[in-house]
């Protein structure tokens, strides 16, 4: 015991390691930016040494809470005024520990492979000091023990996501994607802020656990109605919803794409996005005891999980297509959290996070052979129609790759399997109908990405093929030249033959596999990609034992042997039949149309243009906002200027310009000149009247 | 003489405005005398202020400290009388600190330079003495002493439309001091004691009709200081013409004197008419958030857009000293200090880019990021600061608003509710329009047309020294806000209680205000133990 205590009193240090490594480095750039900009292997060495001790910390913490040492809270009174206090600190629980590991593990190979991917860059340090930020303020979010400091961190993590979106702010579409993520955030966190402060007027705490018993007896002894603290709690969810990507506030993630792909993996699969489930996980005691709540959850997850799979099937961008399968894998968690099924929820959160991680880092490995031979476009370096049997030049990659592509898939024994089909097996419990859904999006998932796989690393190298290259271009001129008008179009086109025509010279003409750097993390994250689900198997379940709601408890596990032999064999074989069954159906049709080619994928596709084009449009959802949201929050930002400037300050000035003329006016009044007098009231109200008119 | 005794707020007070006499008599060539000078005065000036603070101030005590009390006319028991509590310290301390940040801002004024830093200290002085002063009739002079500057320095330094923004500057606030005379001999003379003293002022009982009368008057003139929608037309000129030093203690300092004045006197003086205004007050708080923060989204012009956001950001001030709570109110003064210290370091960021770009307007630039990194990085990290980041001190501020509203037990639930509502959408529009600002100026391809026709050279470390001052409490009071809220707790606690005491005393139980369906907080059955 001893040795255990001052793991837990100095388990603030998990989050500050990394914040001080990005305060030292930021403090660094802006003071001596030349300097510091040279130090880069240091300045990495140095971030990348503070995350590992944060993760050697964050593993100490852990297995302390496997052994069953208890709850661990510090805190301290942050503000106060007169007897009300709002207290800040951390706490250390089973959940807490969970994400600990799994934030400093992912955050950690994602700042090796950094070294790698970014080798070039000029920018090298800041991004450094940037992921080590970002690492902070998520790790501060998951041992916040209470909702107000969740939103603290909560806030900071967006502001991260929003810096490193924006990483390469020369680029329009980078500049573009950080700030709709931030606001389409905020657009959460706006709920999430009015929730926080109703509950806390209800039940006059921010500690989670308690918050939900009073709600609870609220609602019980009628002193609070059930509708209202639902709406309470929807107002909660939002927050979860802007973070976790959810169909209607899902828009800002396929665009956060437009950052370095480190960052990708690392917001996709450990920190941001996670953020929005943990949240549900700690906010359970309020949300269980609300059906409507829970049936509302699982039907937005439901949806999106099916959304984003049927959006991923038609991207050509390596990138959007993982991230539209984020967006639905992320939508299969909020089902679980919804059908009430926490483990299965958070189990699929951890075997996603690692499996999602090497699948982004992997397409980073692609995207980094490919500049080598299409350049630094992300226009063609991303696009899957350029690529093709890179399994050739990349071996570790593509290797990696499919393991990441069986483990989502939900293919036996990989980690997805156990998560996902734990999932739809609770969900079946509940509802049919969701299950059902859950269950045809498990199909759509097995396809894309194997098409996704198929396209990349088998068949021929197209990267040379100067005609699609072109074509590509072309596409894009087409669609921007649709939102600049026919006129913005010619001068773009001349340009476009003129780079064609001298930008192959120094090229290589095949890809080559990535530096050690970054195949390592590779490797060492097909590793849980492969195993971590056995730890979740329904036959023996550790992860649920560890991880469970609050308000259940669990029973002791049995040793394996009896565990085998007291399963309900039947009933998983049925369930998990199912979902491997559909999953192979969807890699058949992949095989087909994208390694035999023995379906035109192309031909299909125009036999149901309406849905293909819904699907390629991402549900037009981004048009929908932009008619209604940008361009309306633009007209009345415009009116009421127009107001503020013809009305408001027109009445000031007309006042000025009144009096002025009365005094005037009165000297002549004085003389007897009435006739003038009524001048001035006529041309007073004509001012008026001209004043209204024009605005 | 003993420390205690030693008159600390009169010196400071008079030290700048003294020192500025003998401004015209220092030999100076190339200006650089002059503007040393100007600063070590500051300097010396905070450093006192400082010293006066960490000496003769208790944090446990809730009345007036540092006070000075000299006779000056007898028969009207006029005198001059200084003394700082938990309200005018930490404005004290901000005006000093701003105000020494902003000369050193000034470095690059090289037009009547000696006119100049004659008047920044004269304002200097003014504004310290708004802050201190503890007489109605000193208030009202000092009041005014700090808007003959201020006139100056606008028609003087400022831009192309610098005599209308001056023009209108004057009028309206001059116009709106005259409320504050009326209502000041009016309450002097109430009753049978004639006195300008505030705390007797506040002791005195006055008829609920004439606290009306009285809580309009003052609240027309403070309207436009803070200001209060519609009587803030005059700060986007004022704002917009303004050179970045001035500008930095428009928006640091002198928006505050209103916030000050409303909690001094409309809610220290006037319980009872503060119980009838609050509401509208409320409403208008909602307004200033809504449509300041629209406005300042449509604003093709950097300092106009910075300027609405200040008029966005007063919203929360106003909200706060009407929630009838000392969470609420403590977040007012949390609001001030802290839009006083991301004021003036935006203003002063826009001031930094325009001295680069010569040009306010945003079409005019882009990606000039490439170029001014550090620029790039201090308007970012301010921006945040400005949009309540957490972490920063804005976030705090408005948390403790929003909570103390929240949870108030004087409103209604069905008004509270739309009221946060409401409030909440602000938190929605401060990142859009500050976010869509930072992605015209810094994002983006590089604008040919600037790169070429002017010098985009990086911040210089005396621009990095000003806004590292400006952030270090900004980051420091959000981080632990108990440093700041600490200083006020007691006095806040105090106003508040005198508030609720007197203005819900005829009354057992607590009506709610707005003529809304009362729903109060649920009583729960169960005792947590």
């Amino acid at each position: 015991m001893e040795l255990i205590e001052p793991i837990y009193q100095y388990a603030w240090l998990v989050p500050v390691l990394p914040l001080v490594g990005a305060a030292i480095v930021g403090t660094g750039l802006i003071s001596y930016s030349q300097t510091t900009s040279t130090l880069r292997r240091p300045s990495a060495v140095f971030i990348v040494s503070l995350t590992g001790a944060a993760m050697v910390l964050s593993f100490l913490l852990f297995f302390s809470q496997v052994q069953g040492h208890e709850v661990y809270t510090r805190t301290f009174e942050w503000a106060s005024a007169g007897d009300f206090k709002l207290t800040m600190g951390y706490t250390i629980d089973h959940l807490a520990a969970l994400m600990l590991v799994i934030v400093t593990t992912v955050a950690f190979l994602v700042m090796v492979y950094t070294d790698g991917y970014m080798a070039h860059d000029p920018g090298y340090v800041r991004f450094y000091a940037y992921l080590s930020l970002f690492s902070s303020s998520m790790l501060g979010l998951v041992i916040s023990p209470n909702l107000l400091q969740i939103y603290v961190f909560w806030e900071l993590v967006g502001m991260c996501s929003y810096l490193l979106i924006g990483f390469w702010y020369g680029r329009d579409g980078a500049a573009d994607a950080c700030q709709k993520a931030f606001i389409t955030n905020r657009v959460g966190d706006f709920g999430l802020l009015l929730g926080m402060l109703a509950l806390f007027w209800a039940t006059g705490s921010f500690e989670f656990d308690v918050m939900g018993e009073r709600l609870t007896a609220l609602v019980e002894n009628g002193s609070l109605t059930a509708g209202v603290a639902t709406i309470f709690a929807v107002l909660i969810f939002l927050g979860p919803m802007a973070k976790s990507a959810q169909f209607p506030l899902h828009v800002w993630l396929p665009d956060a794409m437009e950052g370095p792909t480190p960052i990708s993996a690392l917001i996709h699969a450990a920190t941001m996005v996670a953020a929005g489930i943990f949240l549900v996980a700690r906010m359970f005691p309020v949300f269980e005891d609300l059906p409507t709540v829970m049936t509302a959850i699982a039907w937005v997850g439901c949806f999106t999980a099916f959304m984003g799979a049927s959006i991923a099937i038609t991207q050509n961008d390596i990138k959007k297509g993982l991230a539209y399968s984020t967006m639905s894998q992320l939508g299969y968690m909020m089902l679980a959290m919804g059908v009430g099924a926490y483990g299965a929820g958070l189990f699929h959160l951890m075997t996603h996070a690692y499996f999602k991680a090497m699948l982004f880092l992997c397409s980073g490995s692609v995207i980094h052979g490919m500049e080598e031979v299409v350049g630094h476009d992300p226009l063609l370096a991303q696009d899957m129609r350029l690529m093709g049997g890179l399994r050739k030049y990349m071996p570790i990659t593509s290797a990696t790759f499919l393991v990441g592509t069986l483990a989502i898939c939900g293919i036996p024994p990989f980690a997805g399997f156990w998560s996902k089909d734990e999932i739809l097996g609770s969900t079946f419990a509940v509802s049919p109908v969701l299950w059902a859904i859950g269950w045809l999006t498990a199909g759509i998932t097995a396809f894309y990405m194997f098409r996704m796989y198929f396209s990349t690393f088998e068949g021929e190298f197209r990267g040379t093929n100067k005609e699609i290259q072109t074509q590509l271009k072309r596409e894009q001129l087409m669609a921007m030249g649709a939102s600049l008008g026919p006129g913005a179009m010619n001068p773009q086109e001349l340009t476009l033959d003129a780079e064609a025509e001298h930008g192959e010279d120094h090229h290589a003409a095949t890809p080559h596999e990535s530096p050690i750097s970054m195949t390592l993390p590779l490797v060492a994250l097909a590793v849980p990609s492969v195993l971590i689900g056995l730890v979740g198997t329904p036959f023996v379940n550790y992860f649920e034992a560890f991880i469970h709601p609050p308000s259940e408890e669990v029973e002791a596990l049995l040793p394996w042997s009896e565990a085998f032999a007291e399963f309900e064999w039947s009933e998983f074989i049925l369930m998990a039949g199912s979902s491997v069954g559909i999953g192979l159906i969807g890699i058949s049709l992949a095989i087909l149309m994208y390694a035999q080619k023995k379906i035109d994928p192309a031909a299909i596709a125009n036999q149901i243009k309406p849905l293909y084009q819904l699907s390629k449009n991402k549900w037009y959802i981004d048009e929908i906002y932009d008619a209604v949201f940008v361009k309306g929050c633009r007209g009345l930002a415009k009116q009421t200027l127009t107001m503020d400037v013809r009305i408001v300050d027109g009445i000031v000035n007309l006042a000025g310009f009144v009096t002025l003329v009365t005094g005037e006016g009165l000297k002549y009044l004085e003389n007897g000149r009435a006739q003038f007098y009524a001048l001035i009231v006529f041309g007073a109200v004509l001012g008026l009247v001209l004043v209204s008119g024009i605005t | 003489m003993e420390l205690a005794q030693f008159p600390w707020l009169t010196v400071t007070i008079f030290l700048p405005i003294t020192a500025a006499l003998f401004i015209p008599f220092i030999p100076d060539k190339d200006g650089k005398t002059l503007r040393w000078y100007a600063l070590i005065v500051g300097l010396i000036d905070f450093v006192l202020l400082v010293a006066a603070f960490y000496l003769g101030y208790d944090f446990n005590d809730s009345g007036l400290q540092l006070v000075e009390s000299y006779t000056w006319v007898p028969q009207l028991d006029l005198k001059w009388s200084v003394g700082a509590d938990g309200l005018s310290m930490p404005l004290i301390l901000l005006t000093g600190f701003i105000s020494t940040l902003a000369i050193l801002a000034s470095w690059p004024v090289t037009l009547k330079p000696r006119l100049f830093y004659f008047l920044i200290l004269a304002m200097y002085s003014g504004q310290l003495g708004v802050f201190a002063v503890q007489d109605m009739l000193l208030f009202f002079f000092m009041w005014e002493l700090e808007l003959i500057p201020v006139y100056l320095l606008l028609s003087i330094w400022g831009g192309k439309k610098r005599l209308y923004a001056a023009t209108k500057f004057i009028l309206y606030t001059a116009g709106g001091s005259l409320f504050i005379l009326v209502a000041a001999l009016a309450m002097a003379f109430y009753g049978d004691v004639v006195s300008f003293d505030m705390s007797t002022l506040a002791a005195k009982d006055y008829t609920v009709k004439f606290q009306l009368f009285m809580y309009a008057a003052f609240l027309v003139a403070y309207a436009v200081k803070l200001p209060i929608f519609p009587l803030h037309t005059w700060l986007p000129d004022a704002h917009g013409e303004a050179t970045a030093p001035v500008h930095m203690l428009l928006a640091g300092i002198l928006l505050k004197m209103g916030g000050y004045a409303i909690i001094r006197m409309n809610l220290g003086m006037l319980p009872d008419a503060h119980a009838v205004f609050a509401p509208i007050l409320v409403i208008f708080g909602i307004i200033n958030i809504i449509y300041a923060a629209l406005t300042s989204f449509a604003q093709r012009n950097l300092k106009r857009k910075i300027a609405y956001s200040s008029i966005s950001h007063m919203g929360f001030v106003i909200i706060g000293i009407a929630s009838f709570t000392n969470l609420g109110l403590s977040g007012a003064v949390l609001q001030m200090v802290s839009h006083g210290l991301i004021g003036a370091s935006l203003f002063f960021l826009v001031g930094a880019t325009y001295d680069r770009t010569h040009t306010l307007v945003l079409n005019e630039m882009g990606g000039v990021g490439k170029k001014m990194p550090k620029i790039f990085a201090m308007f970012t990290t301010c921006s945040m600061a400005s949009l309540a980041l957490p972490g920063m001190s804005g976030f705090v501020a408005e948390l403790m608003v929003f909570v103390g509203f929240a949870t108030s037990d004087a409103y209604s639930f069905t008004f509270k509710l739309i009221a946060v509502m409401l409030m909440a959408v602000g938190v929605i529009l401060t990142p859009i329009y500050l976010l869509t600002m930072l992605r015209e100026i810094f994002y983006g391809p590089e604008n040919q047309e600037l790169i070429e026709h002017e010098a985009l050279i990086d911040a210089e470390p005396r621009e990095v020294f000003i806004i590292a001052c400006l952030l270090i409490p900004i980051i420091g009071f959000g981080l632990y806000p108990k440093m700041l809220t600490q200083i006020y707790d007691t006095t806040t606690i105090s106003l508040t209680d005198n508030l609720r005491s007197r203005a819900f005393a005829s009354t057992e139980e607590l009506q709610p205000l707005a003529f809304l369906p009362h729903l109060q907080a649920p009583e729960l059955p169960i005792t947590a133990d």
